[in-house]
């Protein structure tokens, strides 16, 4: 049970992570970025009720909270690169290159 | 029985998110992903935190996943693809990814994890607005404001169209 | 320190460094053509003063002072001093007074040149460079000296620079010297380090020889002997003194004949107590000099040009003074080195004046012949030094020279058979120059008749200077005796050197070689007249062999090409060829590297993420596992 819990918590950020690196569609990234949040909230909450302590719990809301903040801006970002012409995929984002 | 719940719902959040990670289409990925959300909800909720799980269906499942809908009508991908072929080899890739959660995993398992599921959740749950507004108060308020921030930062990123 | 130093010690040192300064500073930006005289007043008092010094040790002993110290480290240092011991004072006595009258020959010899200035500062100079040598009290000054005089033998030997082949014989003197002087060099560390604390000073490392350790006394000594090789040329380190005969004829009398090559054979003798520990050294030095006087001699008989002859005498000479050295017999080695201080002087300044009179640098046998008409003071004074260079009874040479062979005789008799050689040889070759150039004129001969210049006899100038040395080659040999009492003065080894007095009646077999020496050579340059030159046409194969001193020249030439070679081979492959490369491949390795990190910076979010997570696993890997 206890290595259950574990064990889905860092395979959805296995996904998660993946999603990130290997996808190149921007949404869907942002998407693996959301799921790897999630993960990290079972952590926070699974080792919440272990120990039965209300600052993991609301630490765990605030993350909920923060998660959803950058969501929104991330999903206003992909907007903007699809409206500056260019399909939002990481290929165009190539500024940083060389 | 909790056990069993826990672990149904951690077994189908990792198969949609599998299934998540192979999907070309845009939206079979949110849809997945909001299966993946639901079923961490779940787990939220067997774990003894509802509050938690209320408030995760609430903005994640209802709000965050909406958003990223009306982003994927607004902005298609012009050609979705499975996955993309990586700068790195692919054993390389993958290694990337399972090398930092195989050595947290065996970290864990040395860390002298308290064995068995504790309850203590529930009694934790009426103190998270205490803790919220007391200890963490500085926390709380500096989250909403980026909230606030995140919006503002929406309607700038937006001027143009408005 | 005035109480210290007797005044003449001091005036020895003295007198040349001002005259050096006084004639450059103030005599030569107004006055050049007066350039010579304070030097000669300064040679003027040197030689008094070395003629005081000598008698001084004779009556009342050596005198061996520290003056003041150069280096200091701790209980290491190095020092300057003075030995004013018997050995060093005889010797010293000769280098001043021959040195005196060659300035005095070479204010005539050198009034026409235009460069006499410069001529007589370097000359002086080498001068004091000499007296600096003798007089040292330990091995680091003797070194800085010996390196002095190697110096002032570059400047002189290539002093008429605008001709291609002095300068080219200064460089190989001067290289070959370098040679021998590291050899110097390395011994003068190993002294330093074997005797610690002595600062190499021959008071402190004679008496502790047997202490030290014997391996390092053995490296010293024959390091001190291929110093020695060098500088007072015996085989294989000789080959540069018949080239140095480019110098103007003062420099080849003073330099390369009475002072700067016996410097070799002085340190030999002021080595002999460590010498004489070392397993076969002296034999083999006894046996090198032996080799060096005998081929010497042999190509002296074959050469024409007159210095060339004279050269090789020389050489043969230090190899005869090597050989007494070798054979233990220093006190007749260095009678012999005052001795042909004297007359081989008068020799080359006799080759010098005939020269002159013919208006060349140097003459040859074939304008020569017939000269004691022309020239009766330098015939006489050559004969004289001629029967000097014998060893024929009552010259000086007798007393000197044959004491040497008698002491080969002595030895054993394959060495008693090259002295026998060796004594008929150098009768041979100085007779054979004497009846070429004096008597004749012979049908290939020019009779001192060249390009309708008539040869005269030597002006006041270079005249007298002949004159007083070749008393001194008539008189020296009488005082071997004093010589003897003078050398135990300060003596360090333990048997003081004895200076053998040879009687006519014994010695007459050395006297009946070098009569049948001067005989042979009367029956082949008077009776034959044509022979000298006729054996060159028939056997030019016999010719080539002694031009190249019986291959040994060609061979030198080889080593140097060889030694040019791995110099290029070192510069150019190994230096440019492989290790630039190097460097430069590193730099394009640099620029490689920055293309590889280049490389990773693809543009790619995907790819920073990937990185993101792969530190992630390098840092947890290093917090767990390290």
């Amino acid at each position: 049970m206890n290595q259950a819990v574990w064990a889905v918590c860092f395979a959805l950020f296995a996904v998660g992570l993946s999603l990130l690196i290997l996808r190149r569609e921007l949404l869907v990234m942002l998407l693996g970025l959301e799921l790897m949040v999630n993960a990290a909230n079972i952590g926070v909450v699974y080792g919440a009720s272990l120990t039965g302590d209300a600052a993991g719990l609301s630490a765990a809301l605030l993350i909920i909270a923060v998660a959803a903040a950058e969501a929104v801006i991330g999903l206003s970002l992909i907007l903007r690169v699809y409206q500056s012409g260019r399909s939002p995929e990481s290929d165009v984002l190539r500024e940083l290159r060389g | 029985m909790v056990h069993a719940a826990i672990i149904l719902a951690g077994v189908v959040a990792v198969v949609f998110a599998g299934l998540m990670a192979t999907q070309r289409s845009l939206y079979a990925c949110s849809v997945c992903l909001l299966a993946v959300l639901l079923q961490t909800a779940a787990i939220f909720y067997f774990l003894g935190a509802p509050l938690v799980a209320f408030l995760q269906v609430m903005i994640y499942a209802g709000a965050v996943m909406v958003l990223v809908v009306v982003t994927i009508m607004a902005a298609p991908a012009e050609n979705p693809q499975a996955l993309r072929k990586p700068s790195m080899p692919w054993f390389l890739a993958v290694l990337g990814i399972l090398a930092p959660l195989g050595e947290a995993a065996w970290a864990l398992s040395r860390g002298g994890l308290p064995q068995a599921a504790g309850w203590g959740a529930s009694a934790a749950q009426m103190q998270v607005g205490t803790v919220l507004f007391g200890p963490y108060a500085v926390a709380t308020e500096a989250v909403g404001f980026l909230i606030f921030l995140s919006a503002l930062a929406v309607v700038d990123l937006n001027r143009s169209q408005l | 320190m005035t109480a210290v130093l007797p005044l003449s010690a001091i005036l020895i040192f003295a007198a040349p460094i001002s005259a050096v300064l006084i004639s450059f500073f103030l005599v030569r930006p107004f006055k050049p053509r007066w350039t010579h005289w304070p030097i000669l007043i300064s040679c003027a008092v040197v030689a008094v003063s070395a003629v005081r010094i000598a008698m001084r040790v004779y009556t009342t002993g050596p005198l061996d002072v520290t003056l003041a110290q150069w280096m200091v480290a701790g209980s290491w240092s190095l020092s300057f001093g003075l030995r004013l011991d018997g050995l060093s004072s005889a010797v010293l006595a000769m280098v001043a007074v021959v040195g005196a009258l060659i300035h005095v020959y070479a204010a005539g010899y050198m009034e026409e040149d235009e460069c006499m200035p410069r001529f007589f500062l370097f000359f002086h100079l080498f001068y004091l460079a000499m007296i600096g040598l003798l007089t040292s009290n330990n091995y680091v000054q003797l070194y800085l000296f010996w390196e002095m005089v190697g110096m002032a033998s570059y400047y002189l030997i290539g002093f008429w620079y605008h001709k291609a082949t002095a300068r080219r014989a200064a460089m190989q003197a001067f290289l070959v010297n370098r040679v021998g002087d590291f050899g110097f060099m390395l011994a003068a560390l190993l002294l330093l380090s074997a005797f610690p604390g002595s600062g190499a000073r021959f008071t402190a490392v004679f008496p502790a020889v047997a202490k030290a350790p014997p391996a390092l006394v053995c490296a010293i000594g024959y390091l001190l002997f291929w110093a020695a090789t060098a500088k007072s040329a015996q085989f294989p380190l000789y080959f540069w003194l018949p080239d140095a005969m480019e110098g103007p004829t003062p420099v080849s009398a003073l330099m390369h004949a009475a002072t700067m090559v016996t410097a070799g054979i002085f340190l030999m003798a002021r080595s002999w107590p460590l010498i004489a520990g070392v397993p076969h050294l002296p034999h083999l030095i006894a046996w090198v000099g032996a080799a060096t006087a005998l081929g010497a001699g042999i190509v002296a008989a074959t050469k024409t040009d007159l210095k060339r002859i004279l050269a090789y005498s020389t050489v043969s000479h230090l190899g005869i003074m090597a050989l007494g050295v070798g054979l233990g017999e220093i006190g007749a080695g260095i009678f012999h080195l005052i001795t042909h201080g004297f007359f081989k002087a008068v020799l080359f300044l006799c080759a010098g004046n005939i020269a002159h009179g013919l208006g060349k640098p140097t003459a040859t046998v074939d304008e020569a012949g017939g000269l004691i008409k022309k020239m009766p003071l330098t015939f006489v004074c050559f004969t004289v030094a001629a029967f000097s260079l014998a060893g024929i009874w009552p010259f000086a040479g007798f007393y000197s020279k044959d004491a040497v062979l008698d002491a080969a005789h002595a030895f054993g008799p394959g060495m008693g058979l090259v002295a026998s050689a060796i004594g008929f040889m150098s009768a041979f070759y100085i007779f054979r120059m004497l009846f070429l150039v004096f008597l004749g004129p012979r049908p290939r001969q020019e009779g001192g008749e060249h390009g309708g210049h008539h040869i005269h006899e030597a002006g006041l100038w270079m005249g007298i200077p002949v004159l007083l040395i070749s008393i001194g080659a008539v008189c020296v040999g009488w005082f071997g005796g004093q010589l003897q009492s003078l050398l135990s003065m300060g003596w360090m080894a333990a048997a003081a050197p004895t200076v053998p007095h040879m009687k006519v009646l014994e010695a007459w077999p050395s006297l009946a070689l070098a009569f049948a020496g001067a005989a042979a050579s009367y029956w082949w340059t008077t009776i034959k007249p044509n022979w000298d030159w006729d054996w060159r046409e028939k056997s030019p194969a016999l010719a080539a062999v002694f031009a190249s001193d019986f291959g040994w020249k060609p061979a030198m030439a080889w080593v140097a090409q060889a030694v040019v070679a791995l110099s290029n081979w070192l510069g150019l492959s190994l230096d440019k060829g492989s290790w630039d490369r190097l460097i430069e491949a590193s730099a394009e390795g640099a620029v490689e590297a920055g293309g590889a990190g280049a490389a990773l910076a693809t543009g790619s979010v995907n790819d920073y993420v990937w990185w993101m997570a792969a530190g992630v696993a390098v840092l947890l890997l290093a917090v767990l596992f390290l």
